[in-house]
């Protein structure tokens, strides 16, 4: 057979992506880093402690406070993770079945609309183990999150790609496997870097009210001995924790949606 | 003793109306095995309503549609293996490669993988596409991801093909090119088409048998197409007017 003819190449967008990366980042956290330095010069330290306080007081945590990392972290994945099963779930259930489609909608609408606090106050009430609390703060907080994202998703997927897989007549979990799920993982990874920084925010509110272990009781603690310092270096290992958390997003959506053509606006 | 010729497609005065539109009026027409047969017809002409009604996603209002035996609306899942679609766009899934779009319809047939990756490299290699197996479509032009909707078409070796404006999106040198290439393979193969378009070009040089439908009414014309009569350009051209003629009239009513 004859050669194939040449492939049309995929703009090149690698240029602005680049930009969007480390450098960026690394001139804010500078840029943050000076204007506490200055700020120290001038208030007491219990109010603004230098950066290099703030980062003996980071290290100390790190050295003999690290379990408390690794439960809220733990936490937090097992918690997001769940909440990404149940709302892919619901969001499917809404988008393929018509007649549940409203009464799920309600449900979630209705869960949207109850403030966060409720939920953590309500827990404190209905479970005695924190685990549980924290768990339940953040499924109930996270989940519609997902479902109404997976339902916009399956609600934008073209009428011409299903006419295109209905010619082959097949089963409805063939259409499922074939065509939503794959459809809705664009949707699921951009939930989950939406909803990252706010769960996080969730978990170490969730810990100061509903907890003695994770970061957010050690903050608290750290509140109640006037530790200014040790409270900016959690506030320091958080943000770290989140843009290590968003970095693998980013890894696992490179890998996950090689398959996309990136445009760019000039 | 010649062997008995036998229909793949049968429409018998079929009529299809939406609210007070009437789309199609007792509409008759059949394809037999083997044949290609364009339907041709301007825009509003019905030809998507008919194709529809053969696909079985549409249900006609009155009268009897048969595809390979069966009603393809209420025996839906019947027509399963037996029918393939290549629409007027492409509609790959873009996250699914070349020889993986291709396979798609062999593996909800139920085709083991192995089989069905064979299966689609052997039709991307008849298309033309071989090295082009594990492109996304987005890094494919618009020739080549056409090429990749008629390879997943043919791949499940269905007993009939039906062609929505395939090529009608596509330049006019690549949709010759393409054009050619599927009339070759459908004959070399033996495979039943029916193929919709409103480019009369199209319908002349690749298919044996040509209706034109009238909008809101029947047939207004139906003509066969040999060699002889394709290598004849005035007659190919007498037949051109004939047909543009008939397309260009108004409904049944009018004329």
């Amino acid at each position: 057979m004859s050669a194939v003819p040449k492939p049309v190449s995929s703009p090149a967008a690698a240029e602005p992506i680049r930009r969007e990366g480390l450098i960026p980042v690394l001139v804010v956290v500078v840029g943050l880093v000076v204007a506490v330095q200055i700020a120290s010069f001038y208030l007491p330290p219990f109010v603004m402690p230098s950066p290099l306080t703030i980062l003996k007081a980071t290290i100390e945590i790190l050295q003999t406070d690290y379990v408390h990392i690794g439960v809220t972290a733990l936490r937090l994945l097992v918690a997001i993770l769940f909440a990404m099963a149940l709302g892919v779930l619901l969001g499917i259930v809404m988008g393929i079945f018509p007649r549940i489609r409203p009464y799920i909608r309600a449900l979630v609408i209705i869960d949207t609309g109850i403030p966060a606090l409720s939920w953590m106050l309500l827990a404190i009430f209905w479970f005695g183990e924190p685990e549980v609390r924290i768990f339940f703060i953040l499924s109930v907080i996270l989940v519609p999150f997902y479902a109404l994202s997976i339902f916009d998703g399956i609600r934008s997927l073209p009428r011409d790609w299903v006419d295109m897989i209905e010619s082959f007549r097949p089963r409805r979990w063939q259409v499922l496997r074939y065509l939503i799920l794959p459809h809705i993982v664009p949707y699921v990874l951009t939930t989950t870097k939406s909803v990252i920084g706010y769960a996080v925010r969730m978990v170490i509110f969730s810990e100061l009210i509903a907890s003695a272990v994770g970061i957010g009781s050690r903050m608290s603690l750290a509140q109640s001995m006037f530790r200014i310092d040790s409270v900016l270096g959690w506030t320091v290992i958080l943000i770290v924790l989140n843009l290590m958390l968003q970095a693998a997003l980013t890894a696992l959506e490179k890998h996950l949606l090689k398959w996309r053509a990136e445009a760019s606006v000039r | 003793m010649s062997a008995a010729v036998e229909t793949v497609i049968s429409l018998r005065d079929v009529s299809k109306s939406f609210g007070s539109l009437l789309v199609a009026d007792k509409l008759t027409m059949r394809v037999d095995r083997g044949e290609i047969v364009a339907l041709l017809g301007q825009t509003g002409a019905g030809k998507s309503t008919v194709m529809n009604m053969i696909m079985g996603t549409l249900q006609p209002t009155s009268g009897e549609v048969r595809v390979a035996g069966h009603d393809p609306y209420q025996e839906f899942e019947k027509l399963r293996g037996k029918l393939a679609v290549s629409f007027q766009t492409d509609r790959l899934l873009p996250w699914r490669t070349a020889v993986e779009n291709t396979e798609l319809g062999l593996l909800i047939l139920g085709v083991s993988a192995a089989e069905a990756r064979q299966r689609a490299l052997t039709w991307l290699n008849r298309v033309r596409l071989a090295g082009a197996e594990d492109k996304y479509p987005h890094e494919l032009s618009g020739g080549m991801r056409q090429r990749v909707s008629l390879a997943r078409a043919l791949c499940v070796d269905p007993e009939l093909i039906l062609l929505d404006e395939s090529f009608s999106q596509l330049d006019h040198v690549t949709s010759k090119t393409l054009r050619e290439d599927f009339a070759q393979v459908a004959r070399q193969y033996n495979k039943t088409c029916l193929f919709v378009t409103h480019r009369i070009e199209d319908a002349l040089e690749m298919s044996d048998r040509v209706i034109v439908l009238r909008p809101g009414a029947g047939i207004a014309l139906e003509r066969s197409i040999d060699a002889a009569l394709r290598a004849d350009p005035v007659r190919l051209q007498e037949l051109h007017t004939i047909i543009a003629d008939r397309m260009s009239v108004g409904p049944a009513s009018d004329t």
